[in-house]
């Protein structure tokens, strides 16, 4: 903090219930009503996958789906997407297995440092929503709110663009790098092997 | 086959009855499994396994010492980051995604002044507030720390003085962050305002009240934090130079933009231990300064390396803000936790120095390049953080890849009321490579000859010695000269453009470690240490100190053991977080980590492979020359169906002394001359690049936009290509901001205007040029299966490359970075002015006819060629030096032979200043010689 000129930040705003629907599932939680969507996803929901780069929407790295579309959530307030559904970069994966968007940008050294990634996967796949053949300059177009200091944006690009290819039945699925998750249930996450004795 | 067995399915047996019943205590154990999570081994791949050692890889630089130990299982295939899962799902640890039960947060009181004495700091309003747990100020903790031994010139909090805006002053830990910013309001501070200083160039002058005061050595009373002088070789051959170019530079002030902001959180434990997490690129660097400002042993501190979100040299200092959440949490008994905000980010800074750069080059009437001045005066800020080295750096490593007839440089480093500059990508190199190079494009314009074949040329063979006495080992320079030049269609592109299209070349030489560790004499202690530990299950645990910061260091290092020991990399676990138990390291800076890191992990390896080698020895019958690593097993190199599993051998070795344990250190070899500064720049291989870059100019706005990069970089060995061309397009994305956008701006006041990711403009997507990266394997000698650095010096030649396109597009040649619309539109208005014509879409491109010495040129490179493949393939050993091309018998030190071919320690004050404003530094003398103040 530089400077004389500041405004006070005491007394806080009162604290309200929020609630949305977080990453498929619902969530309420009590937070100052002049909170802005990040503070709320990262201190309250714990959804520390959503990151906080500038505070300034320069950066991307904080965006979340909201219904659907990027939003970048410090530049959002939390009581404007209330009851919203919400998908943070902790909800791209499906059950246990990566979204073709994460498997891609894995392979493809989409991510280096990886703490622009969320943002990027973020933006990636609201597109990948919308078309599963985008052209390259829809690409740059929808990842140009995101910064990325370590990959130079061209593997990032090729990673979407591998991804789409994936979404389009074109390609084979990559080889995770490593064996992604203790996966007990390789043919998918529905039906759970519980030990003998036990009902659901 | 004593103890052994041949291996058949179903082979276990025994210890079933006649009747069926098994029998307790005889059976035999089934043979374990081969470990991994694949059910069966893959065969031997001969794809990855080297020529020299029965392979199909192909080695046209050669064979390497590390060939043996190839297995072909993952070195030189593209491999994603071990980690690369959890920065894909969200679950990756950056510093502010560390949450302790029960912390609170800390905010830092920074200073509003530029340059002020602190008469008083009264807190006790703030300490009255509720919610307010601690506030620390400078009297907390008095000792200074600093990355340099000899420079230990910070607080963790101002004492005395406040040296630039936005310097720590106090800290407060708070129930929450609302409550904490209102506590910094309430703290009193009494300042007494003194006399600041913003421009590097008056700090050379006498001042009554220096920045920092350095006792007998203090230059002076002037600002002066560091001057360096060298001078080799004979200069009396510039004075007949055939072409001259000379260029005063002025580069702007860079900063790293890593995307996540610093953040920190310290907990000392129930045992009183600090528990310190902190995104560093060098913990160590931390661990140590902590414990000197702390005055706590450095065993009661555990420093752990959160993730880190991009570093580029930017957090490899320690810093203060991590003392001061030390120092709070320790007052207030619960963790706390900073987290910077992106101005305070660049309050921090340890950017790239401002610079002021002049480079002379003299060529004689052969095309050599006779003659480098360079004189830098780098502008320091207010602390010295890596300052001393960079004040070196900006001289020595100019002095390849071209073979020198002489070198003089002076230069001087500068505290100004800024905050500090420091170590960034390319540390020191990055603008005096620039000036070099657009230096060169010149002298060849002035010869009428291609800059390229000008280059290919000057070049200084593998296994050589530069002017200054650095030993070149590997030299990939010629190929990555070659490569761009063909892959660019150079010949029919430089100079044929239309007006506005351009093609340039640049070049990049850096080092690839430094050969001396900071803290301790590197004759007693290893640069690095890996342990190794392999316990029943198979798992390999390596402990290294490296630091991970996206470059994938982490995977560089479980690729080398996973390759050794032909394990797949999900059986590598690379522990790498922690001080308490990673070995001492250096981190990660000066490009080191692949080599130094890789070797370490290498030869510890070598020792666990060892172990199972004799292990299966003893169960196999055949003596470990005859046997071969392949996936999961250990198998009889003449008949492959003979072997045994890696588990059982792991078993075997396992007997009567439980876990397999090594360890394995890198040291450098000794190295370099006696001259004072001979040690900065020294390392044991360097790194080459080569580049090309396409723009187009707007004539009428100059707008720059780079096009199309083909960027050639010599790594040695691409131990994993995929992160290699990561790392080259990378850098050439930070090299373009700075040579397109990217500045510090400081305003008449001295104020930073620019302290924001919306200001400080990064090249978007938008800005991106398709980028086509080109590997060169020169196989090191020394390095890691060949390897070197890939990570600082691709960033090196992208701003020559993209200076000299400019020129080739408009014909006006650049002397300050970085080249936004208005400089280059300035520059084009001169030109017009100076031709005469009345509209910008009048003026000629520059046009190029070879004069009579390209064809000499071109001869000699070519007879340059076939040289240096020799020495490459080490088919010619005989040693060279820098200077053989000019005329001298590298056998006899070429002292020697000439007088005053060697370094000059004894300055002369009069002719140095000459050299530009960094050589005045020398006017000066020293307090000591003063009989000053002491």
């Amino acid at each position: 903090m530089v400077g004389e000129a500041r405004v006070p930040m005491l007394p806080q705003a009162p604290k309200t219930i929020w609630q949305a629907k977080v990453n498929h599932r619902s969530v309420e939680v009590l937070a100052p009503s002049n909170a802005v969507l990040l503070d709320v996803l990262r201190d309250n929901v714990g959804q520390l996958g959503v990151k906080r780069g500038c505070d300034l929407g320069t950066c991307g790295c904080c965006a979340v789906l909201v219904d659907g579309q990027p939003r970048l959530s410090c530049m959002t307030l939390a009581g404007d997407v209330e009851g919203c559904a919400i998908t943070t970069v902790e909800g791209l994966a499906e059950g246990h297995h990566l979204a073709p968007i994460q498997t891609c940008f894995a392979m493809h050294g989409g991510s280096q440092c990886g703490f622009c990634t969320p943002g990027f996967l973020i933006s990636a796949q609201a597109l990948l929503y919308q078309t599963s053949s985008p052209t390259e300059a829809e690409v740059n177009e929808a990842i140009e709110g995101n910064l990325c200091r370590c990959t130079g944006y061209q593997p990032i690009v090729e990673s979407i663009m591998a991804a789409a290819a994936l979404l389009r039945g074109e390609g084979e699925a990559p080889v995770p790098p490593t064996n992604p998750h203790a996966d007990p249930h390789p043919s998918g996450p529905e039906e759970p092997q519980l030990p003998p004795g036990h009902a659901r | 086959m004593s103890g052994g067995y041949r291996q058949q399915p179903g082979g276990a047996g025994g210890g079933i009855r006649k009747d069926g019943k098994r029998v307790a205590g005889k059976l035999r154990f089934t043979p374990p499994g081969a470990g991994g999570s694949r059910p069966v081994s893959s065969p031997r791949d001969l794809d990855g396994i080297p020529e020299s050692v029965g392979g199909n890889e192909p080695q046209p630089a050669g064979h390497h010492v590390h060939d043996r130990l190839r297995t072909g299982t993952t070195v030189g295939r593209s491999t994603a980051l071990v980690d690369a899962n959890a920065k894909v799902t969200g679950q990756a640890w950056y510093g502010d995604d560390v949450r302790l039960p029960n912390e609170v947060i800390g905010r830092i009181l920074r200073s509003p002044h530029h340059y002020a004495r602190i008469r008083s700091i009264d807190t006790s309003a703030a300490e009255a507030m509720p919610g307010v747990l601690a506030i620390a100020t400078g009297s907390d903790a008095p000792k200074t720390f600093g990355v340099l031994p000899v420079t230990k010139d910070e607080h963790a909090m101002a004492v005395e003085k406040v040296r630039h805006v936005g310097d720590l002053v106090a800290c407060v830990a708070a129930v929450d962050e609302a409550t904490a910013m209102e506590a910094l309001g309430a703290i009193v501070v009494d300042y007494e305002e003194l006399e600041p200083e913003f421009d590097p160039r008056k700090g050379l002058e006498d001042v009554d009240e220096p920045i920092h005061w350095r006792g007998k050595y203090h230059v002076g009373r002037t600002n002066v934090q560091k001057r360096v002088h060298q001078a080799f070789g004979d200069r009396s051959k510039i004075e007949h130079a055939a072409a001259t170019s000379r260029r005063a530079w002025r580069f702007e002030g860079v900063h790293h933009g890593f995307t996540e902001p610093h953040a920190v959180v310290a907990h000392w434990d129930a045992n009183g231990r600090l528990q310190l997490y902190t995104p560093q690129q060098v913990p160590h660097y931390t661990h140590r300064a902590l414990a000197t400002v702390l005055n706590v042993p450095m065993h009661q501190i555990n420093v752990v390396r959160t993730f880190v979100g991009g570093g580029f040299g930017g957090k490899s200092d320690p810093f203060p803000h991590e003392m001061c959440a030390a120092i709070l949490a320790r007052k207030c008994g619960r963790p706390v936790r900073i987290t910077f905000d992106r101005e305070e980010v660049y309050w921090i800074n340890r950017g790239r120095h401002p610079s002021y750069i002049e480079v002379k080059l003299d060529a004689d009437e052969d095309g050599r390049v006779a003659g480098l001045d360079v004189d830098a005066l780098i502008d320091g800020g207010a602390f010295a953080s890596f300052g001393h080295v960079t004040s070196y750096y900006n001289g020595v490593l100019a002095t390849a890849p071209y073979e020198l007839g002489s070198f003089h440089y002076t230069g001087a480093r500068v505290w100004t009321n800024k905050p500090a500059s420091g170590a960034m990508r390319g540390h020191g190199a990055v603008n005096t490579r620039c000036a070099v190079e657009v230096g060169l494009d010149d002298i060849a314009e002035q010869l009428a000859v291609d800059p390229i074949d000008l280059r290919l040329a000057n070049l200084l063979p593998p296994h050589s010695r530069t002017i200054s006495g650095f030993r070149i080992t590997s030299n990939g320079m010629r190929e990555a000269l070659r490569r761009v030049k063909e892959g660019s269609g150079w010949d029919e592109k430089f100079r044929k453009m239309p007006l506005g299209k351009g093609i340039g070349i640049g070049c990049g030489f850096f080092i690839s470690g430094s050969g001396l560790p900071i803290h301790w004499d590197p004759n007693r202690f290893p640069h690095a240490t890996v342990h190794i530990q392999v316990d029943m299950d198979g798992g390999v645990t390596v402990h290294t100190g490296a630091a991970d910061i996206g470059q994938g260091s982490t995977t560089a290092v479980a690729q080398v053991v996973s390759e050794v020991l032909a394990l797949p990399l999900d059986m590598i676990h690379v522990r790498s977080h922690e001080s308490d138990t990673s070995p001492v390291d250096l981190g990660s800076y000066s490009s080191r980590v692949t080599f130094m890191n890789c070797n370490a992990a290498i030869r510890a390896a070598m020792e666990i492979r060892d172990e199972l080698l004799n292990a299966a020895w003893d169960m196999l019958g055949y003596h470990p020359t005859t046997l071969v690593m392949v996936d999961r097993r250990i198998v009889y190199k003449h008949d492959p169906s003979i072997g045994v599993s890696y588990l059982q051998a792991l078993h075997k070795a396992q007997e009567d002394k439980g876990a397999l344990i090594a360890r394995g250190a890198y040291r450098s070899p000794p190295m370099g001359g006696v001259h004072k500064g001979a040690a900065a720049g020294l390392a044991p291989a360097y790194s080459f690049s080569a580049y090309v870059a396409e723009v187009d100019v707007d004539v009428e706005t100059g707008l720059v936009k780079c096009t199309r990069v083909w960027a050639a970089h010599d790594c040695g060995k691409a131990l994993n290509p995929l992160a290699v061309e990561g790392q080259i397009i990378g850098s050439c994305h930070m090299g373009l901001g700075q040579v397109l956008s990217e500045q510090m701006v400081y305003g008449r006041t001295g104020h930073l205007q620019n302290a924001n990711l919306l200001q400080y403009q990064i090249p978007s997507v938008h800005e991106m040029p398709h980028v086509t990266p080109i590997i060169v394997e020169s196989s090191d000698p020394e390095g890691p299966f060949g390897a070197k650095e890939a990570g600082e010096g691709p960033l090196l030649p992208i701003l020559p490359a993209v200076c000299n396109a400019v020129y080739d597009a408009v014909g006006v040649r650049p002397s300050s970075l970085p080249l936004t619309p208005d400089v280059v539109w300035a520059d084009i208005q001169k030109r017009i002015k100076k031709e005469g014509v009345e509209d910008p879409l009048e003026l000629e491109s520059p046009r190029l006819t070879h004069g009579p010495l390209q064809e000499k040129l071109a001869a000699r490179a070519e007879e340059h060629h076939s040289r240096d493949r020799a020495r490459q393939r080490t088919e010619d050993t005989s040693p060279y030096v820098n200077g053989v091309l000019f005329g001298f018998d590298p056998t006899r030190p070429i002292d020697e032979q000439l007088e005053g071919w060697a370094a000059i320690d004894d300055p002369d004050p009069e002719s140095m200043a000459e050299m530009g404003y960094a050589g005045r530094a020398w006017l000066k003398q020293e307090q000591r010689q003063m009989g000053g103040d002491v």
